[in-house]
């Protein structure tokens, strides 16, 4: 489904170069949930934003799905993300101007899915804030919010689900229920899932995870 | 901690804030004090152009000689500031030309020693003394009249010494009825002309050794409150003439209004940035706040950086406004045509600074009552950061200094409290039109998709209506700048209007017609390709009753009295010059009441009679009043049964009462008549010849006074439109400066579009459908509200007369629009090139 070859990452020139991933490999199976780990500033979220095609790598490829988007222009990158890949922020990252119903509807009428407003409505008592449906991401709570964020994640069955930190903005109690729910959706739909985090026993109930330090794999 | 947070870090962290808003600040302020300063030159120089035409500072006349407990009261009153005086006495007169045996009407202008303290007498050859007899060039010109020939002035014969080339005097004295003459005072009194009883301008001139507006004023009231008799007239230099006048009114006015826009225009900046910085910086003040530093301690730290920020600005704004203004003084005064002093007198500047500074703390008040009002503990606890809300009375402090300084800066309550009002206006209008326009889009999109029919649009509808008072403070911001920019363009058109000159001017004012002159004058202009024009009788009437009551004039206020009442004073004359006639000139508008029926009055009912609109609001006229006049001794009777309103500037034989055809046609009278624009040739050749015929018909070479006239014009258009263009810059950098500030706030909303697989043209399309709608919106509402304001403002305030003009109305729309646009597109650019990867945790 998704295969990395020698992935690398560095930021800054000359002297003040770091290089944040040093020849990454990896191979990720259809449907696995793949736990990505490591201190802050290991490159969790480097790796993330460039599976993603949120960002571009210094060398290295990066397939997904038979798809080289490594070498993919930034128009066709954001064409690919459109149809294959959803992301979950820790910040939720929900459009302020737009309702729940609005934020989960937008990757779906973006793409002009046939009855794209039925299937965001279903999606919203999925996630069971049908009653919040209406409201402003400023009138929801964090875990309101994130909810409404998996809710979008999915909303077009992403062939990859890439997930950073989102319990991170949460308290414990509503952190376990986004997680609940986020791997509950991952797998009724049999969604291949990126987690990125530092918390181990969030990335113990994930099919595999792997160990990142200053940059490359453990 | 609070002076190391506020004026170090704070500083070193956002420099891109602080220089914008110093440099918001530095614009909005350095235009006020930059108009404050051309304005001061322009009107300086301008109010010494008005000493010119008055000679002096301050000029007591009346048409009598003033008694003598009269001149007593003036010694007295000016006895404690020390002063040149001299007299001059003006009056008509026929006098002889021995050598040609011809007779004319001239304007003696008797004088004394010293004349004239302000402008020059600029002879053709020698120089003026005042002891010789003078003829001016017109008169020099009609009548040959050389050095060492002979006039007989009354009883008196003297020769001529001179002729003068130029009276600076006589620039804008509108019709001067006749050549003029200059002769000592002495000598008049023995031409026998000053009788008991002859009437003329007798003036007493005054010029103050240390001239102040203060003294000048204590004078004027001092002089009201001792000679109580309203035939007494106090002339002061800007009103020494009405046209002068009326022209230093409208530009003191026009450009302190200017310079309060473009004031207007930056603290709405201010605001606007100092709000988004707030926003930004709130989980700091938070922290602040939860380690120890109470919310006073904050809002005193803002205080104290914005206090430093605004007295570093007007350093810089000191340290670069001489130098820049010694450049532009050439420049200005080549364009504004007027010679501007590069000198800047630094203390002057200064005196703006206070009211500047206090207005633009008041301005952040309502943010720092807001920051108050925070909850700051909750904050840190809070998903999304919000400040208190405002209240209305939080912006009261900002309104009413903003009141008192549109006054202070207007000179005139009326003036000030107009254009504030029409602000406020603009202000709840706009606040009206955004809620009423998002409450009819949310209807429009209730219940539907994104689709609207692209995604792009959906989202921008969307964006529109819910944007809360981000968005409503932002169209406020933008209607109310179109709202100005609008203002200044259509006032200046509107000024424009009423000052340009009919093209088809007349050449000549041909007056003192006799009767029995006209058939065959008449027909001279028409032997010689010239026929007359606009053929009009005069007659000299005094208004004596109104409905049969004697007729009063308002008594004045003997102390301070406005400029608005001033020029009632002016108007408030019973004695005026009527015609008759059955028809209107093309210079004339019946605004009520009918025209005059045809075929004249019938022996069964009073003449009607028309007045001219200005005049009949000053005399307290109105349709259906009874007025009677006292015509040579015979009274005559009419009903007023319109009112006009008059074009003066068209230079058209018209007068404030018009009386229908009757008996009156029986009463003495001469007439008046034009020559049209012709060749010159034409015009001096019918001159000559008239004079030869007619020696008694007098000549105002109309074209030559036009040209005096235009060349005023023309300098007041070239300052309000160096003005206008001033503000207009002020305007559009600021609102550059809001839409930047918006599109910035979206950073993250349209990184997360991007990384949800929005393109960058998509996103773009979407700013610009958003922030499209709301900039034309916006600048629609604005350049409408503009228009209306003008013309109220114009006519209340200018006198000027309706108008609409496209033009101006759709090209600053479009220019604007286009700026917008481009301003958004570019303002976008960076945040539509943002990566998505900003969106993740670590970054």
């Amino acid at each position: 489904m998704m295969k990395v070859m020698n992935l690398r990452k560095s930021y800054g020139q000359g002297e003040a170069k770091v290089e944040v991933l040093k020849g990454i490999n990896l191979e990720i199976i259809k449907g696995e949930t793949l736990a990505l780990i490591g201190k802050s500033g290991s490159g969790k979220s480097t790796l993330l934003s460039l599976l993603a095609g949120l960002d571009k790598a210094d060398t290295g490829e990066i397939f997904v799905q038979g798809h080289k988007i490594s070498s993919m222009s930034e128009r066709e990158l954001t064409h690919f993300r459109a149809h294959h890949m959803g992301i979950v922020f820790q910040q939720f990252h929900l459009v302020s101007t737009l309702t729940a119903l609005e934020n989960v509807l937008l990757p779906l009428e973006l793409l002009k899915r046939e009855g794209a407003i039925e299937t965001a409505r279903n999606l919203l008592e999925s996630v069971g804030l049908s009653h919040r449906s209406h409201h402003l991401p400023s009138e929801l709570s964090g875990g309101e919010s994130q909810r409404v964020a998996i809710a979008r994640a999915v909303a077009i069955k992403p062939a990859i689900l890439f997930a950073d930190e989102p319990s991170g903005n949460l308290d414990e109690d509503t952190g376990d229920r986004v997680m609940e729910l986020l791997f509950k959706m991952v797998a009724d739909t049999g969604t291949t899932l990126v987690l990125v985090t530092h918390d181990q026993d969030l990335a113990k109930k994930c099919s595999r995870i792997i160990h990142l330090e200053h940059g490359s794999l453990l | 901690m609070k002076f190391k947070f506020f004026f170090v870090k704070e500083m070193k962290k956002f420099p891109f804030f602080f220089l914008l808003l110093a440099f918001t600040l530095l614009l909005g302020t350095m235009g006020l004090v930059g108009i404050s300063i051309v304005t001061g030159q322009v009107q300086e120089k301008l109010k010494n152009n008005a000493n010119e035409l008055l000679t002096s500072d301050i000029a007591v006349s009346a048409r009598r000689e003033l008694f003598p407990a009269e001149q007593e009261a003036l010694a007295r009153i000016f006895a404690p500031y020390p002063h040149q005086h001299y007299k001059i006495i003006d009056i008509y007169s026929m006098i002889t030309h021995l050598r040609e045996k011809a007779t004319r009407l001239v304007e003696i202008r008797a004088t004394e020693e010293q004349f004239p303290f302000y402008g020059k007498m600029t002879l053709r050859s020698d120089k003026f003394e005042n002891e010789n007899l003078y003829v001016s060039k017109d008169l020099a010109d009609l009548w040959q009249v050389k050095e060492n020939d002979d006039l007989q002035i009354g009883e008196l014969v003297m020769k001529v010494k001179g002729v003068v080339e130029d009276d600076s005097s006589m620039g804008l004295r509108g019709f001067s009825l006749a050549p003029r003459i200059y002769l000592p005072l002495s000598k008049l009194l023995q031409t026998g002309l000053i009788k008991p009883g002859a009437t003329g301008s007798f003036a007493h001139h005054y010029k103050l050794k240390d001239y102040t507006q203060d003294k000048i004023q204590n004078i004027k009231s001092s002089i009201y409150r001792e000679i109580k008799d309203s035939a007494v007239k106090i002339t002061l230099p800007e009103d020494s003439s009405e046209q002068t006048g009326r022209v230093i009114n409208t530009l003191t006015n026009f450009m302190a209004l200017s310079a309060l826009i473009g004031l207007i225009l930056s603290l709405v900046g201010v605001f606007y940035l100092y709000q988004s910085h707030l926003l930004a910086r709130l989980k700091d003040l938070c922290l602040l706040n939860l380690h120890g530093l109470t919310k006073r301690e904050i809002v005193t730290g803002i205080i104290a950086q914005f206090s430093f920020i605004f007295f570093v600005v007007m350093l810089t704004e000191l340290a670069l406004i001489v130098p820049l203004y010694k450049i532009l003084a050439p420049l200005l005064s080549n364009n504004l045509g007027i010679e501007l002093n590069g000198e800047v007198h630094i203390l002057s500047a200064l005196t703006e600074i206070p009211f500047l500074f206090g207005l633009s703390l008041f301005i952040l008040v309502p943010l720092l009552l807001g920051l108050m009002r925070t909850p700051m503990g909750l904050q840190l606890k809070a998903s999304k950061l919000s400040m208190g809300r405002f209240r209305f009375w939080d912006f009261l402090p900002f309104i009413f200094s903003l009141w008192l300084f549109s006054c202070y800066l207007s000179h005139s309550f009326r003036t000030g409290n107009l254009f504030f009002g029409s602000l406020l206006l603009v202000f709840l209008l706009s606040t009206l039109v955004v809620r009423g326009g998002q409450l009819l889009l949310r209807k429009m999109i209730s219940g539907k998709g994104l689709l609207l029919p692209t995604i792009e649009n959906g989202i921008a509808l969307r964006g529109l209506t819910r944007s809360g008072h981000k968005l409503t403070l932002s169209f406020l911001s933008l209607a109310m700048g179109a709202t100005l920019i609008s203002l200044i363009l259509q006032l200046d058109r509107m000024i424009l209007k009423e000052f340009a000159l009919d093209p088809k001017k007349p050449s000549l004012f041909i007056f003192d017609i006799q009767e029995e002159q006209m058939e065959p004058l008449t027909q001279h202009a028409k032997e010689i390709g010239a026929p007359l024009a606009y053929v009009t009788p005069m007659i000299r009437a005094r208004l004596e009753k109104v409905n049969d009551k004697k007729y009063v004039k308002k008594k004045r206020s003997y102390d301070f009295r406005s400029k608005e009442e001033d020029e009632d004073q002016r108007f408030r004359s019973n004695s005026l010059n009527i015609t008759y006639r059955n028809f209107l000139t093309d210079s004339e508008k019946i605004i009520s009441g009918l025209p005059f029926p045809p075929g004249g009055a019938p022996d069964d009912r009073l003449p009607f009679i028309s007045l001219e609109k200005r005049w009949s609001e000053r005399m307290d006229l109105s349709i259906g009043d009874k007025l009677t006049f006292d015509i040579q001794g015979v009274e005559f009777e009419g009903i007023v049964h319109n009112i006009r309103e008059v074009k003066w500037t068209t230079f058209y034989p018209n007068f404030f009462v018009t009386v229908e055809p009757s008996m009156i046609e029986a009463a003495p009278k001469t007439f008046l008549a034009v020559l049209p624009s012709g060749p010159k040739d034409t015009k001096l050749m019918f001159q000559r010849s008239s004079v030869e015929k007619f020696p008694n018909i007098s000549f105002i070479d109309v074209e030559e006074l036009v040209g005096k006239l235009s060349g005023l014009f023309i300098k007041a258009r070239q300052a309000i439109e160096v003005i206008s263009w001033l503000s207009l810059a002020v305007g559009l950098v600021i609102l550059y400066g809001l839409s930047h500030d918006q599109v910035y706030r979206r950073y993250y909303d349209l990184a997360l579009m991007k990384s949800l697989g929005f393109s960058a043209t998509r996103l773009r399309l979407n700013l610009l459908y958003e922030f499209g709608a709301l900039f034309l919106s916006a600048m629609s509402l604005g350049l409408f509200l503009g228009w209306l304001m003008a013309q109220v403002v114009g006519k209340e305030v200018f006198k000027l007369s309706l108008s609409v003009d496209w033009g101006r109305i759709l090209y600053p729309a479009g220019l604007l629009t286009v700026l917008c646009l481009v301003t958004i597109l570019a303002s976008s650019w960076r945040a539509v090139r943002a990566r998505p990867r900003e969106l993740l945790s670590d970054s």
